[in-house]
């Protein structure tokens, strides 16, 4: 909420403190508030996003990728498709560019407290869950078992590449990545197959599990039956939607899901209440 | 409060406005169309005939600028756009299903965050009704549950009366305000009928019973037959008085330039494209359906209104001839038990 004389187009500066190439195309941008005062109080929950600016090409809604619980800086994760994230791909070290946000509603991790957690992604959509995932990890005395399934088509494809050697380093975390057939190159310790199918095999029970699933239309599709037949309920089971948006604000008109405004009620999402969705995400 | 003005008088009104250097706004010819427009005297107004495009872009202009950005080396210059700029403004001729789409966008632009564009201009404009003696074969007011004279969204309604001159009730504190600012001008009421109001042939719709088969029939082959004409020019929300979607777009070079809002239509086939290349509405009955869904189920569902005000205009300029009225009759017609 704004009061009346703000701006809510107007978006805050920040300085470009680090670029990290992910894969071929994916690229983080770690971002730090121009202003000082916001620079240190600038405060989000996961699960939540932000439009980016590129000054001259506009604006490009992504989460935020990086974890709450870390200070001073946010970082974004994108894939560079079109003209805005060709722009903020070209950002360099130093450089200028915007954010507005945080908008749109979060994981209430505070209910999750005591649960174990059940992470399940693919590709690009890892950085939606990676903000929760280190928020956890962080507070992770309030969790129980932390499970996180991660596949890419490719060994190329998967993001966070040093994050997943950390994962795997740690003990209080279980990383099962897998690369799709033929996606694997000759030095690759982890699984082949499909993430459905990997989920499957794990057989992990659903007691006390939270199941957070981000990933494209294709691997949702075949991962909500398998986290059925593992006994998770369609409350116990979050994913956050990525609709196409401008304003983040509930105004705009696009994003959209029936009479859902993804930016407003969303992004995330239980299986619940996705599945009481009309057809349009 | 009810007062009378004769029409020299609103003439001597209007130019008095003006030349108080205030803003006046009203239908009049703009090239080849009757637009709504800063009048530059009386006699510019065109009372005639419904303006082509409504009386949303006084509030919520076909574009408008959003910040400037200018950069040097590494950093960027913002510069916000001051919303003081906006001058004190007065509508006159206002016609009823315009007015009425007003508190349709009002809701729209305030709730939750505030776009302060747009609720400046809302502040600072008041807005004179004229109630309508004459509707074409495309009005259908009284079918959406409004009517020739309804003052929803006016602050002053004028109602033009048989020998001249105009009945004036105001509907606000703005408009009691500008009754008492310019009484000199008004008199009191003299028992003068008002003339007959325009009679729209429409027929009432059953707006819950459409809403109803709305709330069940999101897949429905209906969808298929209505929009199978439709060529997604976005014509009909760029003339809608309701239609409020936007997109916002940086326009200048990466050294200097304005980011700006631009009107835009879900009718358009890139409007919710992914950047996977992923389209939820990829086809233009998606889109179309998106668009009657908006109007009778999704805005009610939010704001208890429906965001259509019948005034017709998409119903004229449609290219191939798609009714909206008629569209809604044949959802009307559907049976609507849960399937």
């Amino acid at each position: 909420m704004n009061d009346n004389n703000q701006n809510i187009y107007l978006p805050y500066l920040a300085t470009v403190a680090d670029v990290i190439d992910e894969t071929p195309d994916v690229r983080t941008l770690k971002l730090v508030f121009q202003d000082e005062h916001l620079r240190e109080n600038f405060s989000f929950r996961a699960g939540q996003f932000a439009e980016y600016s590129a000054f001259g090409s506009g604006e490009s809604t992504f989460c935020i990728a990086s974890s709450p619980t870390w200070q001073g800086y946010i970082e974004c994760c994108f894939r560079s498709v079109g003209r805005v994230t060709e722009s903020l791909r070209r950002l360099e070290i130093g450089d200028t560019m915007g954010v507005r946000g945080p908008y749109g509603n979060s994981f209430p991790i505070e209910q999750f407290f005591g649960k174990n957690l059940l992470f399940v992604t693919g590709g690009i959509a890892l950085p939606p869950l990676r903000t929760l995932i280190w928020n956890c990890l962080d507070w992770r005395d309030k969790f129980g078992d932390i499970t996180i399934v991660y596949g890419a088509r490719t060994e190329a494809d998967l993001v966070y590449k040093r994050e997943l050697k950390q994962w795997e380093d740690r003990s209080d975390v279980k990383l099962v990545k897998t690369v799709d057939p033929g996606g694997n190159g000759p030095d690759w310790d982890g699984k082949i197959g499909f993430v459905p199918t990997v989920l499957d095999e794990l057989a992990l029970s659903a007691d006390n599990c939270i199941a957070l699933v981000c990933g494209p239309p294709i691997m949702i599709k075949f991962t909500l039956p398998v986290l059925e037949k593992l006994g998770f309920s369609d409350e116990n089971i979050y994913t956050t939607l990525e609709n196409r948006m401008k304003c983040g604000l509930g105004k705009c008109g696009r994003c959209n899901v029936g009479n859902i405004y993804v930016c407003k009620d969303g992004p995330v999402f239980t299986a619940k209440q996705v599945k009481a969705m009309p057809l349009e995400y | 409060m009810q007062k009378q003005i004769t029409e020299a008088n609103l003439r001597l009104l209007i130019d008095s406005l003006i030349l108080k250097r205030q803003r006046v706004i009203g239908p009049r010819q703009s090239g080849s169309m009757v637009l709504y427009e800063p009048l530059s005297s009386a006699s510019d107004l065109v009372l005639t005939e419904q303006p082509r495009r409504s009386v949303k872009e006084a509030f919520f202009p076909v574009c408008e600028d959003l910040l400037e950005y200018s950069k040097q080396g590494q950093q960027v210059e913002l510069a916000d756009i001051e919303p003081d700029r906006f001058p004190e403004t007065v509508i006159f001729g206002v016609r009823p299903c315009d007015a009425a789409a007003v508190p349709v966008l009002d809701s729209v632009f305030s709730w939750d965050y505030k776009d302060h564009f747009y609720l400046k201009r809302r502040e600072k404009t008041t807005i004179i009704g004229l109630a309508c003696n004459t509707a074409d074969d495309s009005c259908f007011c009284t079918a959406v549950g409004l009517s020739p004279d309804n003052p929803k969204g006016t602050d002053l309604m004028l109602t033009p009366l048989t020998g001249g001159g105009c009945l004036a009730e105001s509907h606000s504190e703005k408009g009691e305000a500008f009754l008492i600012t310019w009484k000199d001008r008004f008199s009191e009421l003299d028992g003068t009928k008002p003339l007959p109001l325009a009679q729209p042939a429409a027929t009432p719709f059953d707006l819950k019973k459409i809403k109803n088969w709305l709330d069940n029939h999101f897949e429905d082959p209906v969808w298929d037959s209505i929009a199978v004409r439709c060529v997604g020019c976005g014509a009909c929300a760029f003339v809608c008085p309701a239609c409020h979607c936007f997109d916002i777009i940086d326009e200048g070079s990466e050294k200097a330039g304005k980011r700006r809002k631009f009107w835009d239509a879900c009718g358009f086939s890139k409007f919710t494209n992914h950047a996977s290349g992923h389209n939820p509405r990829n086809l233009q009955p998606k889109r179309y359906r998106n668009r009657i869904m908006h109007k009778f189920k999704y805005y009610d569902d939010k704001f208890g209104q429906t965001l259509c005000t019948g005034c017709g205009r998409c119903i004229r300029i449609c290219p191939v001839g798609i009714d909206i009225a008629g569209v809604l009759e044949e959802i009307e017609q559907q049976d609507d038990s849960v399937k």
